[in-house]
């Protein structure tokens, strides 16, 4: 009988010290916000890695989803002669659902994933240790310029990929669909409210923040060499995915209310 | 009051269960070279890391100039970490980061020029017998370069204490003998006071003044240097022999449970 709790208690001890990683992290960086040092020039190189380098990869991804969707929305909208309100819907959905939650996605596997393996890596090679012996803070100097630079970058990458992600519907309707271009661009911005594109980076926001928190959380946590830097990159991507799509549930929810 | 520069009091530390750690009790005299050897996983380098702040003892206190490092906040620890150099196992060097910067990073922190930062780093490189390879990456540097490189950072800021975690570690003998006759020449040079983890003999021998020996949680025994060959203690001298057989119990470091 103990030893059937014990195991219900060491279980629930494991899981609590396997997500209270995150908030603890995160309440260490929010003390840290309010007094220097604050390394800019390392927030700056972090938004330079985070923001265009991720920039191939999202325009990429933003332009073919636009002109996916242009194709599909087609293909419904013309049983019933509504052909026009295909850049409505492509606009619409890209500012509102598609272009933060797949930039976030983009960015979850490319930047939360390199978070991971380079603070993972440092941890085990003790390059963290080495920082603290050095007489610097690790989580001002390695954690908080990556979380800030994400944060503040994905916003950016969303409008980015908004505007890519339309004209991709756009050369779809033009070219291929044969409508007018006049009518896609009016229609576009017709039913666009600046409330879809507050949401939109609302979103981006939030999710910037969910990658850098997990992204840095798991490498900085990380244990067990090689296999356990593999092991943190893999949950980094894993979990700020999830996160992602669970969040914009819910963050969708509040906005509609 | 002691006189001792580092007093480890009563450290105790457990790892699941673990016990790692167990009422160890440590002196080191101001510009001594004390060396703590003992089996591999015994509990050496938690110990260091314990002394440093890395780990958070389970309790005990540690004592340096007679100050409890343990009870200070995270911004004191960072600014008493300028009187100390620390020399990592596998030289922990930065990746991303040059030799030169490597060597200067506390200086830089500290807000020291670029041009200025790089003249010293240049100039403790060449102490270490290091010459032009500020511009090389870490990456690029063999096993006892990097060894080198990272003496030389721990020495950059003139610490009054140096920690070396396994300084000879992965080294062939020719260059464990350079690192070694440099570590003593460092040592009279800049008086510090060194605190090394190892189990090479020769570097013992070499480098100590005073010995001892971690062994199941505890210090086992203390001893100069220069009196090791006379201890008759059988787990002592099976270990400073080096042989396979004898009382030393090898396959259970750790003990399991409360002890």
């Amino acid at each position: 009988m103990i030893s059937w709790l014990e195991a219900i208690g060491m279980r629930v001890e494991r899981v609590c010290l396997q997500t209270g990683i995150y908030p603890m992290l995160l309440l260490q960086v929010i003390q840290r916000l309010y007094r220097p040092p604050w390394f800019f020039s390392h927030i700056l190189s972090q938004c330079e890695k985070v923001g265009v380098q991720s920039l191939p990869v999202v325009l990429l991804t933003a332009v073919f989803t636009g002109m996916v969707l242009a194709l599909q929305s087609w293909v419904g909208f013309h049983r019933f002669g509504a052909e026009s309100m295909v850049s409505t819907v492509v606009s619409l959905s890209m500012v509102r659902e598609l272009g933060p939650v797949l930039v976030g996605l983009m960015v979850a596997g490319r930047v939360g994933a390199s978070f991971a393996a380079e603070l993972g890596t440092m941890r085990v090679s003790e390059q963290i240790d080495a920082l603290w012996t050095l007489s610097t803070d690790p989580l001002r100097y390695l954690v908080i310029p990556r979380i800030i630079a994400v944060t503040l970058m994905m916003p950016l990458l969303v409008i980015l990929a908004d505007a890519i992600g339309i004209f991709g519907g756009y050369l779809v309707s033009t070219i291929v669909l044969d409508q007018n271009p006049q009518v896609y661009i009016e229609r576009a911005t017709l039913f666009l409210e600046l409330q879809d594109l507050y949401s939109g980076l609302l979103k981006a926001l939030v999710f910037g923040g969910i990658i850098g928190l997990v992204g840095c959380t798991e490498g900085y946590y990380c244990k067990g060499g090689a296999q356990g830097v593999g092991q943190a990159t893999t949950r980094a991507v894993v979990l700020s995915a999830m996160s992602i799509l669970i969040s914009d549930y819910f963050l969708t929810i509040w906005i509609f209310q | 009051m002691s006189d001792a520069q580092i007093q480890v009091c009563h450290l105790n530390k457990q790892f699941d269960g673990k016990v790692i750690l167990n009422d160890v009790n440590l002196k080191v005299m101001p510009g001594e070279s004390h060396i703590v050897i003992g089996l591999s996983g015994s509990g050496k380098s938690v110990l260091l890391k314990c002394i440093l702040g890395l780990l958070q003892a389970d309790s005990g206190q540690v004592l340096v100039d007679g100050e409890d490092w343990n009870c200070l906040n995270q911004t004191e620890q960072l600014k008493r970490m300028r009187c100390i150099g620390m020399v990592f196992q596998g030289a922990a060097l930065f990746d991303s980061l040059p030799v030169w910067e490597n060597v200067s990073f506390v200086l830089r922190q500290q807000g020291m020029q670029k041009k200025e930062a790089r003249e010293r780093a240049e100039e403790v490189l060449e102490k270490v017998g290091l010459s032009n390879i500020c511009d090389k990456m870490p990456a690029e540097l063999s096993g006892g370069m990097a060894k080198r490189v990272g003496l030389a950072r721990a020495i950059c800021h003139r610490p009054k204490i140096i920690f070396y975690d396994e300084p000879l570690s992965g080294l062939d003998p020719v260059m464990s003998d350079v690192i070694t006759h440099l570590m003593r020449q460092l040592h009279e040079e800049m008086q510090v006071t060194s605190l090394t983890i190892a189990h090479n003999m020769k570097l013992v021998r070499d480098f100590g003044d005073q010995v001892s020996m971690l062994y199941q949680g505890r210090i086992h025994l203390q001893t100069p240097a220069s009196e090791l060959d006379l201890q008759d203690d059988p787990i002592f001298r099976q270990f400073i022999e080096g042989r396979a057989n004898g009382p030393l119990d090898i396959n259970n470091q750790h003990r399991q449970g409360s002890l």
